[in-house]
């Protein structure tokens, strides 16, 4: 028994020194300085991204760190969705020395604490993605934001259905009644983009004289399985009467498209016009197939490129401008544009991902 | 048995006693050793203050555990508190108030009014548990998807819906994010909160009855009932108190953080019942101390800390974790394997 | 004597308790004397722990009354007794461990200063109550590091805490050691001085008459007598307690003895309370019995070799090769099957079916790829419902809803569908009624008779007599010898389970 005891605590041991291995061996060659080398020499800006397996932020991501090779020492952080968490790491990262801060908020409302944090230490923010509101940036010289107009998405959306509906009127108005009756996804509810896109999106349709009628709304918090579920029980409601599936993001389209296809739609000349928004590359996928009619790009690329110039620029105390084509606005914010994307102009979308 | 073999045994078990200081100080030793300017005063402030909140909340779990219990509603209910404080401590001049018309309450009055909300959930918790034998799990699971449920029918109402809730008056903030200058650097008030809670929990459970009860409680129910041991106010009481912790810490979370949401504490329990557990508190009731919960705590916040600060992987952070709580719990149980 | 010791404090007269099919308690008395130690004897099964079960309100009596200090009472729980000055010091302690000794000792009335607890008082209380006792344990010192006999003075001293006029006291000796045993008897006589009444209930006959002052004998639920111990002896006090008669009760032997197929030499547990160099051979179609008190240690002996305990050295020989039983399944693959002592708690699943029962510790016969056999599970349920006689209305009745005696069978045809070679029988006719046990019996015999090696603890002496070939006798964890059962006897026994 005495010998079982040790064979415990030798198997404990040797567990525990892999696994202080495991954490020293990746603390050198890890996340830590993005793939350059020399990382030390290069000044260091450190980043919060609200959650790593947010599939478009981890475009934006992976723009950040191809745009801040060779130039900064980029240390990123996984917030986990977590206000908190993304406090305590932006106490971190002033205490490893970051020259400036590029962060993507969890909670927007959250801006003052951070700015207040690098406010006592002189440290340039910006935040990208998540927008502040522009009375708490303004209370900080060195605060910019990168990011787009949330609203805009809403409206590239409405212009496309319209525009999509006054091309398609004889296949889509299935009634004849010359009313877009449509059902809607929505993200989590309380966030600025759902909010925006729905409103913006039905809003904008109206504006274009064209008049529309709510058959359902439900949140499916940016989910494709949750989205599925709706949709399912969506057609199985209205089914025919359904013209056009709208929803805040490409994940919950593409759930709604799953969702479509099960019920027959998208074989034979069964059809449903469905909008999403930020162009991923499924989606992509999906509307090359002709299974989707179209989305807006969310330029993860520039965002994220955008963001690296201004924070570089910052973190070498130079003008956050210097050396760029963006522009900043009144509230100190450096818009880039939202783009639609449908089958005419497909490539644009597939080149953001390059 | 020879005095060597005997010496061997007296290691063995004082290794055994204290494997979980023994880790903390060879990942320490190994932080320092891939970072040497970890050793910062910054850092260890930095440290101190994020383990602040939670260790509040792991003391108001950790009481619960001693009776054998748990809590998974912990996380949700911080939120709530975090909520319901927020709501009520928004600036007087900031456009976009859940209250447009409230004045701007004293900070102390919204705390007050959180921790009266969640002690009152923790009453309902205990109720449920001891009154209607509905296990402890159970129970706080269900309370735990009705208290997100209430946090959120709260949270997303008119004038402004569904937003996060933001513009918290200055002296709140001021309660929660700033500190006590002392040189160079300024000790977060946090810190004090949580030492005088640490302090409060631990005259309870070593100075009172309540306390002794609570033990006796977990420790062997039977007997605490054949001594007359009125178990079921005990334990609504010893719930009460873990809400009464909650509803502070989700105070201070609004505030550390600057505003609130409905999200706000999400499996913050999981994260407080892992820190106890590594701490030395035993699920099986009856076991734990104060400072035993405060090392767990800290010990996770200084693998947080320290593995961010190091630059390790997200990913790979959450295998370490995993594994100390995997690792601490199966020394624990041999230490209090009956030898049969 | 002073006139103190002549008056009755506790009268129990006529109590009669009856459980379904069983009468446990018929018209029993008992009168105890302040100031004096009365001695509860009787055999496991005589109704001693049902009469203290009802003095402590845990069973309503169904006739009978009692009197304390002449009064009526009738206690709804221990609690109530306790505070009425009438405690038990428990077979199996009731403390809580990882609590020190004075916190168990004041739990449910801490003396109190403010909202604080006065642990000044508490302590001084403690160390007051301790002095008077003579007893020399730290009142700061965790429960959980006290040896037996130590967590026993607690539960002494706190009985002495609530003024206790009567503490019973349940086999106190069991697992303490001769030194121990005299400080114990220090204590009962400083309380005796104190007009505390003790009741004492124990199976060794020698501490019996050297510490109380009366005996009350007791037999299947019935009153024998009581006697001054002074006028009783041994020999005595067993022939009172044995008392009747054997024949009928046991069907007659049709098993044969042939080769040693299992060997056991010097089986020693590691844990170093526990048993230690235990010699027995076992032949095929051969019945050993296991006798001893409670605290001889005879089912860890049983679950050692059934690979449920560790040893720190010894040899179990199964037909001359040395087997290693280190888990159940060990012993189940080398041929072993145990059927446990407490049924309730670890050997049905009572709410699942008589099917589900029988298969449970063999699925491994069952399997037909990945599932399992649906016609195989079938046929062996009904095996074992036929060949065992369990009386049931259908294979998927769950087990809760049978008989006693009918779920033992069920058991012991479970591990039959192992087919082992070596049966190890834990208590097997506990809690079974008398008609039942003589089936039980006749199937031991039968799987005997089959060439079955079976090793069988039971605590009642008759059944032991009447069933097996040899006995092997425990006491305090040591093999105190072995007797062959046709001739030995019920004193012999007795004499031997008190060795040591």
């Amino acid at each position: 028994m005495f010998k079982k005891k040790k064979g415990f605590i030798l198997s404990l041991t040797v567990a525990s020194s892999i696994l202080l291995a495991a954490g020293c061996s990746s603390s050198t060659g890890g996340s830590d300085s993005g793939k350059n080398k020399g990382g030390d020499k290069l000044p260091a800006v450190g980043a919060t991204i609200y959650k790593f397996d947010d599939n478009f932020m981890s475009y934006v991501r992976r723009a950040m760190e191809a745009a801040s090779e060779g130039k900064i020492n980029l240390m990123l952080n996984d917030s986990q969705n977590d206000q908190a968490k993304q406090i305590e790491q932006v106490d971190t990262l002033i205490a490893k020395g970051a020259k400036s801060l590029a962060i993507n908020l969890v909670d927007p409302k959250a801006a003052q604490t951070i700015i207040d944090k690098a406010k006592a230490k002189d440290i340039p923010v910006i935040f990208f993605n998540k927008e502040p509101d522009s009375s708490v940036l303004q209370g900080y010289e060195k605060a910019y934001y990168v990011g787009t107009t949330s609203s805009e998405s809403g409206v590239i959306q409405g212009e496309m259905i319209a525009k999509a509906w006054e091309a398609n009127i004889e296949k889509y108005d299935k009634n004849g009644d010359g009313k877009i009756q449509y059902v809607l996804l929505k993200g989590e509810p309380g966030h600025p983009d759902a909010e925006a896109r729905t409103t913006f999106a039905v809003n904008t349709i109206k504006e274009k004289g064209i008049e529309v009628e709510e058959l359902a709304m439900d949140t499916a918090m940016w989910d494709a399985t949750k989205a599925t579920e709706k949709m399912d029980a969506w057609i199985a409601k209205f089914n025919e009467q359904i013209e056009f599936v709208i929803a805040n993001n490409d994940g919950m389209a593409l759930g709604a498209i799953a969702s479509l296809e099960k019920a027959g739609y998208f074989s034979g000349d069964k059809f449903m016009p469905v909008v999403g928004v930020d162009a991923i590359p499924e989606a992509l996928d999906m509307i090359e197939k002709s299974k989707m009619f179209g989305t807006v790009l969310n330029d993860a690329t520039n965002q994220g490129k955008a963001t690296i110039d201004l924070a570089t620029n910052a973190a070498n105390g130079k003008d956050v401008l210097e050396g760029t084509d963006w522009t900043l606005d009144d509230s100190r914010a450096v818009r880039v544009p939202y783009v639609e994307v449908t089958i005419d102009n497909i490539q644009v979308g597939k080149d953001a991902y390059k | 048995m020879s005095t060597q073999a005997m010496k061997n045994s007296k290691i063995t078990k004082w290794l055994f006693d204290h494997v979980i200081y023994v880790f903390l100080i060879l990942l320490v030793i190994g932080i320092v050793i891939a970072s040497p300017d970890f050793l910062s005063v910054t850092n260890l402030i930095n440290i101190l203050s994020q383990s602040s909140s939670r260790i509040i909340i792991a003391l108001g779990i950790a009481g619960i555990l001693i009776t054998a219990g748990t809590d998974l509603s912990a996380g949700r209910m911080v939120g709530l508190a975090a909520v319901v404080s927020a709501s009520l401590l928004q600036a007087g001049d900031y456009a976009y108030k859940m209250y447009p018309n409230l004045p701007e309450l004293p900070f102390f009055v919204p705390i007050i009014i959180a921790m009266v909300v969640t002690g009152l959930f923790g009453i309902l918790n205990g109720v449920i548990v001891s009154k209607f034998h509905v296990p402890p799990f159970i129970a706080t699971l269900g309370m735990m998807i009705s208290v997100y449920g209430i946090t959120s029918i709260y949270f997303d109402r008119p004038p402004y819906g569904a937003q996060p809730i933001g513009g918290l008056s200055e002296s709140f903030t001021k309660f929660a994010q700033r500190g006590i200058p002392i040189g160079d650097y300024e000790i977060p008030f946090l810190i004090f909160y949580a030492i005088i809670f640490s302090v409060i929990i631990w005259v309870i459970w070593n100075k009172t009855q309540l306390g002794k009860n609570m033990y006796a409680i977990g420790g062997n129910p039977e007997a605490a009932k054949v001594s007359g041991v009125n178990v079921a106010k005990n334990i609504i009481i010893i719930y009460m108190i873990a809400g009464l912790l909650y509803g502070f810490s989700g105070t201070i979370e609004a505030g550390r953080v600057g505003s609130a949401t409905n999200n706000t504490g999400n499996m913050y329990e999981l994260d407080a019942i892992a820190a106890c557990v590594v701490g030395g508190v035993s699920l099986s009731g009856g076991i734990g101390t104060v400072p035993g919960v405060i090392t767990g705590v800290l010990i996770f916040q200084i693998i947080n800390y320290g593995l961010a600060f190091l630059g390790v992987s997200p990913y790979i952070q959450f295998i370490v974790k995993g594994a100390i709580i995997i690792v601490a719990v199966a020394f624990d149980m041999r230490k209090h394997a009956k030898k049969k | 004597m002073s006139e103190a010791r002549t008056t009755n404090i506790l009268e129990m007269s006529h109590l009669t308790k009856r459980f379904p099919g069983v009468i446990a308690l018929q018209n029993v008395s008992l009168k105890v004397k302040a100031g004096t130690v009365h001695a509860l004897m009787g055999e496991n099964g005589a109704g001693k722990s049902t009469l203290m079960k009802c003095l402590f309100g845990i069973y309503t009596m169904d006739e009978g009354k009692i009197l304390l200090d002449g009064k009526e009472v009738s206690f709804a729980n221990s609690k109530q007794a306790l505070e009425n000055g009438v405690s038990m010091v428990h077979q199996e302690l009731n403390q809580v461990r990882q609590q020190n000794v004075m916190d168990n000792l004041w739990l449910g009335r801490y003396p109190k200063k403010g909202i604080f607890i006065d642990e000044k008082k508490m302590y001084e209380d403690t160390v007051a109550i301790f002095n008077s006792l003579d007893i020399s344990i730290d009142p700061r010192s965790r429960v959980s590091t006290l040896s037996v006999s130590e967590m026993q003075m607690v539960e002494i001293a706190k009985a002495v805490s609530y003024h206790s006029k009567i503490i019973v006291m349940d086999e106190p000796t069991s697992s303490l050691t001769e030194k121990e045993v005299d400080h114990l008897f220090k204590i009962i006589r400083k309380l005796q001085s104190e007009n505390v009444a003790i009741i004492y209930i124990s199976h060794k006959m020698e501490e019996i008459l050297k510490v109380s002052d009366e005996v009350t004998i007791m037999r299947d639920g019935q009153y024998i007598a009581t006697k001054s111990a002074k006028d009783l002896t041994t020999e005595e006090i067993i022939k009172l307690m044995v008392g009747r008669d054997l024949s009928q009760r046991f069907p007659s032997k049709m098993n044969q003895p042939g080769d040693v197929i299992l060997k056991v030499t010097d089986l020693t547990a590691e844990n170093e309370s526990s048993f230690s160099n235990i010699n027995f051979e076992l032949r095929k179609g051969e019945i050993l019995g296991i006798a001893g008190l409670v605290g001889s240690k005879r089912t860890e002996v049983m679950e050692s070799l059934f690979g449920m305990r560790s040893l720190s050295s010894g040899m179990v020989e199964l037909h001359g090769k040395e087997v290693h039983n280190h888990s159940p399944q060990h012993a189940i693959k080398n041929g072993f099957a145990l059927v446990t002592e407490e049924r309730r708690s670890t050997g049905i699943y009572p709410d699942l079916s008589i099917s589900f029962n029988s298969i449970i510790a063999n699925l491994v016969q069952y399997k037909k790829g990945i599932f399992l056999s649906d016609r195989k599970v079938h046929d062996d349920t009904k095996w074992v419902i036929d060949s065992m006689k369990v009386k049931t209305p259908s294979q998927k009745t769950s087990i809760g809803s049978l008989s006693g005696g009918n779920q033992q069978k069920v058991i012991i045809g479970r591990w039959l569908l192992t087919n082992p070679e070596i049966l190890l029988l834990d208590e097997p006719t506990r809690g079974i009624d008398v008609g039942a046990k003589y089936e039980i019996y006749q199937l031991i015999n039968q799987l005997a008779a089959d060439g079955k090696g079976i090793i069988m603890i039971s605590s009642e002496m008759p059944e032991l007599l009447g069933v097996t070939d040899r006995i092997l006798v425990m006491s305090n964890g040591r093999a105190a010898g072995i007797v062959d059962t046709a001739t030995t006897s019920q004193e012999e026994i007795m004499r031997l389970a008190a060795l040591y």
